[in-house]
């Protein structure tokens, strides 16, 4: 069995993204906290928060088909049912890993888009993120396509924000890109010697400079720490992607000027003992899209920001003698905010009519998805950033 | 002895075992402040010896992966990156490991200097390949390693020389093997690019394993004029020209003496004539006996691999024995990891690796060095400890910030040992 381990780090490496983000503005907790006093984002101008899933998330067992015959049959030995789902319709339901977004859903503040791809599929994990993130069907494209909305708005560092110490290409325009906050850039040393080393950073009357250059890096850290710290857990544990979440919540409710932020989690690609896996990793961003959109839903941005959950694929339709799944091609996207209009959109592909490789059709272009963001949430036209496209799925 | 002097002498051993050798092992500090200084220049000098240490590194076996496939090539890719990974752990498991390590910390320089990055070359194969010629040349003479590494695969591929054709010279290796690799900037006009680079011309390459073959049609057969003199030239001709030059000898002797003295003080002018037969064994010899040592502002900052190597060898921890991922990703976050330099610059130097962000990957590697790592020298009475670390990891003197915070960690070695490695003293090379 291969097990083909893609995450978000090769990707970057791959596409080379690593060139361009030299480019970027790595930029401080300080900057951030003193923009969002000099100019904070006017309250209702509305907010994208990506959250992209490295390694292809299984559609079919995170909005589960659990009574269709064909979804029990061909994927027997990884099928949910009973407990293992939280049914929303007499077909559909989520996968019980998901009980936050299945409690928003019931409140109708979760879209779910079905059917997502674009056309022939790749079923290459690189050139289908790079479809994805390019939104061109090109996997050679140059741009991404909030970079290439940032190309079209007025210079502003803060635009749009990517939270790690590497832009995804999504972020980098042909002009522009994206600025980062590095959520690892906070975290505290641990362990008994954490209280010693503070002392460390104050400078001694014998320092060379350099000396005392080492030292003052060292009382930097932890003055930088001590800022963050209202904002990041600082023990080494914790939910990555929760911790990503927090960051950008606090910094929305703090008024930064912020349109787009990106977030992400890679180790979908369960080719073999998925159950298990994927339903830690769906448990994972369960949790940190709960806790989001409580922070969220109290402060005064309470219906300006939507979430869209997407990955370069679903996996195929039969799953393997490895308790997993092979790279799919069509998934739901999922967008949620108090301002979206909760329910079904567009198709659900059917389990028994399949593509020439057993995978599921494509109902969606992810570029109309793309559009209805534009449209709604960016209020850019949707051909000023995805050349000659025009169509919209307007969730709001 | 008075307190001065025996300080300076403290100083300019700890400076040439660091610099030199990647830091003492454990007990080498203390052995070689008994046998002085003129011993310790012997010491960090020896090379070319039957090495039991580099002997116990498996070679890293890496196969030539051929062309990028155009379909299916998630196999590919993995070999490139578990490839791309297994090299730099080989990279730095030498240069812990060997018992006489001038040999890998002059490579190490070489890379620096021939700076080209895996970023773009892709083939671990042919960034080893030209590993192996430096390492070779380490401290052979500078024209023959010039002549090699001027139809180096990997640099002429990250130099885009790999298809250089006389109908339409590429500028950029020759350009930047004159400005950044043998003799410096503003030393040329662009007529002496343009020139060079026509001297490079009919030279391809082959980028799976670094083979450049030599089209004698595709090559500028007439003469060119580089430095106002006129003569046919191919690649290797030319770089004997251009290293005969009298400002190569210059070049490479302020190279040297920025990475391994001072950034902020000049070399003695009379450094640079122990290079003018270009053997670099003679000017590292006359950079070691150089009385730069014990002045005290020939200090540096340790680079991320040098300050991790270090650690390593005084805790005897071989570094692929520790989490792989982990480490490469901390080094990274440092900004600097063996056969990825940012630019063809090189890697930066100095108070650049001084970030607050740095000092949290560097005690994820310390946690991770310290845990695994033998700590006996550290099995003193509690009185002796803190002084016992510095003689163990080659700390000249602990100022009193560090002493005192050391001096609370003597009930647990691992403590005081992670506190030390962390500390300015260790950080830096002062």
């Amino acid at each position: 069995m291969i097990n083909c381990e893609f995450d978000r780090r090769r990707f970057l490496q791959w596409t080379g993204a690593s060139a361009f983000a030299a480019m970027s503005t790595q930029l401080s907790l300080e900057s951030l906290a003193s923009a969002a006093n000099s100019s904070p984002l006017p309250l209702t101008t509305p907010i994208l928060v990506m959250v992209t899933l490295y390694g292809g998330n299984d559609g079919l067992n995170t909005v589960v088909p659990f009574t269709d015959p064909t979804y029990k049959s061909v994927r027997s030995n990884i099928a949910l049912s009973g407990s293992q789902v939280l049914p929303f319709s007499d077909t559909l339901a989520f996968n019980a890993s998901m009980p936050s977004i299945s409690a928003l859903y019931g409140k109708n503040k979760v879209a779910i888009v079905q059917g997502v791809s674009y056309p022939n599929p790749s079923l290459s994990h690189f050139s289908s993120m790079a479809i994805w993130q390019s939104a061109t069907l090109s996997a050679d494209a140059t741009s991404g396509w909030i970079g290439r909305w940032l190309d079209i708005q007025p210079h502003n560092p803060f635009n749009a924000i990517g939270i790690g110490s590497t832009l995804p290409p999504s972020m980098i325009g042909e002009r522009s890109v994206a600025s980062m906050v590095d959520v690892r850039g906070i975290q505290l040393p641990w362990g008994p010697v954490a209280p010693l080393l503070p002392r460390l950073g104050r400078t001694s009357s014998s320092d060379v400079r350099l000396e005392a250059g080492a030292a003052t890096s060292i009382s930097d850290f932890y003055a930088t720490a001590q800022l963050l710290s209202p904002l990041v857990p600082t023990s080494p544990t914790g939910s990555n992607l929760g911790q990503q979440l927090s960051i950008v919540s606090t910094l929305i409710n703090a008024n930064v000027p912020t349109r787009v932020w990106e977030v992400n989690l890679s180790s979908f690609d369960t080719h073999t003992g998925e159950q298990s896996d994927q339903n830690a990793l769906l448990a994972e961003v369960d949790a940190a899209i709960g806790a989001f959109m409580t922070s969220i839903s109290a402060g005064s941005r309470s219906n300006d920001v939507t979430v869209m959950i997407y990955s370069e694929f679903g996996r195929r339709v039969m799953s393997n003698a490895g308790d997993g799944t092979d790279h799919g091609t069509s998934a739901p996207v999922l967008l949620i905010g108090n301002s979206v209009k909760g329910g079904l959109y567009s198709e659900q592909p059917p389990l028994n009519t399949l593509d020439v490789n057993g995978n599921l059709q494509v109902t969606t272009d992810f570029r109309s998805v793309y559009g209805g963001l534009l449209h709604d949430v960016l209020n850019t036209p949707v051909g000023d950033v995805i050349p000659s496209w025009t169509s919209a799925l307007s969730v709001h | 002895m008075t307190a001065t002097a025996e300080y300076e002498q403290r100083l300019a051993i700890a400076r040439l075992i660091h610099r030199f050798n990647f830091g003492p092992t454990p007990g080498q500090y203390a052995e070689l402040l008994q046998r002085g200084l003129e011993a310790t220049r012997a010491t960090v000098l020896e090379h070319g010896l039957a090495d039991p240490g580099l002997d116990s590194v498996p070679e890293a076996s890496l196969p030539n992966l051929g062309p990028i496939p155009l379909t299916n090539a998630t196999a590919f890719w993995n070999a490139i990156y578990s490839g791309q990974a297994e090299l730099v752990s080989w990279s730095l498991d030498r240069m812990a490991a060997s018992r006489y390590p001038l040999t890998d910390r002059m490579t190490w320089f070489w890379h620096g200097h021939w700076a080209t990055s895996v970023s773009k070359v892709l083939y671990p194969l042919t960034m080893q390949n030209q590993y192996n010629t430096m390492r070779t040349y380490a401290l052979a003479n500078f024209e023959d390693m010039a002549r090699k590494m001027v139809v180096d695969g990997a640099l002429n591929y990250w130099l885009d020389n790999e298809e250089n054709y006389v109908s339409s010279p590429n500028e950029n290796l020759a350009r930047e093997f004159m400005e950044l690799m043998t003799l410096g900037v503003n030393k040329f006009t662009q007529h002496d690019v343009t020139a060079a680079a026509r001297a490079l011309t009919g030279y391809s390459t082959n980028p799976s394993n670094g083979v450049v073959t030599f089209d004698e049609k595709q090559h500028y057969s007439e003469p060119v004029t580089i430095l106002g003199t006129t003569s046919k030239l191919n690649a290797e001709t030319f770089a004997s020209f251009v290293v005969s030059k009298q400002e190569n000898a210059k070049f490479i002797t302020d190279r040297l003496w920025f990475r391994f003295v001072s950034g902020s003080t000049t070399p003695q002018a009379s450094l640079a004539s122990s290079f003018t037969s270009r053997d670099i064994s003679s000017l590292v010899s006359a950079l070691v006996h150089s009385s730069a040592w014990s002045e005290p502002a020939n200090s540096l900052v340790k680079s991320p691999v040098e300050w991790f190597v270090g650690a390593c060898k005084a805790l005897k921890v071989r570094p692929s024995s520790l989490n792989v991922g982990d480490t490469q990703w901390s080094l990274t976050q440092m900004g600097q990891i063996p056969f990825n330099p940012p630019n063809v610059g090189g890697w930066p130097f100095g108070q650049a690796w001084l970030s607050g962000v740095a000092f949290q990957y560097r005690f994820d590697l310390a946690q991770s060095i310290v845990t695994k790592g033998d700590l006996s020298p550290l099995s003193v009475p509690k009185s002796k400890m803190v002084q016992a670390c510095a003689d163990w990891l080659g700390v000249a003197e602990w100022s009193r910030r560090t002493g005192s915070a050391l001096a609370t960690a003597t009930g647990s070695p691992s403590e005081l040992a992670l506190a030390a490695l962390l500390s300015p003293e260790y950080v830096v090379s002062a």
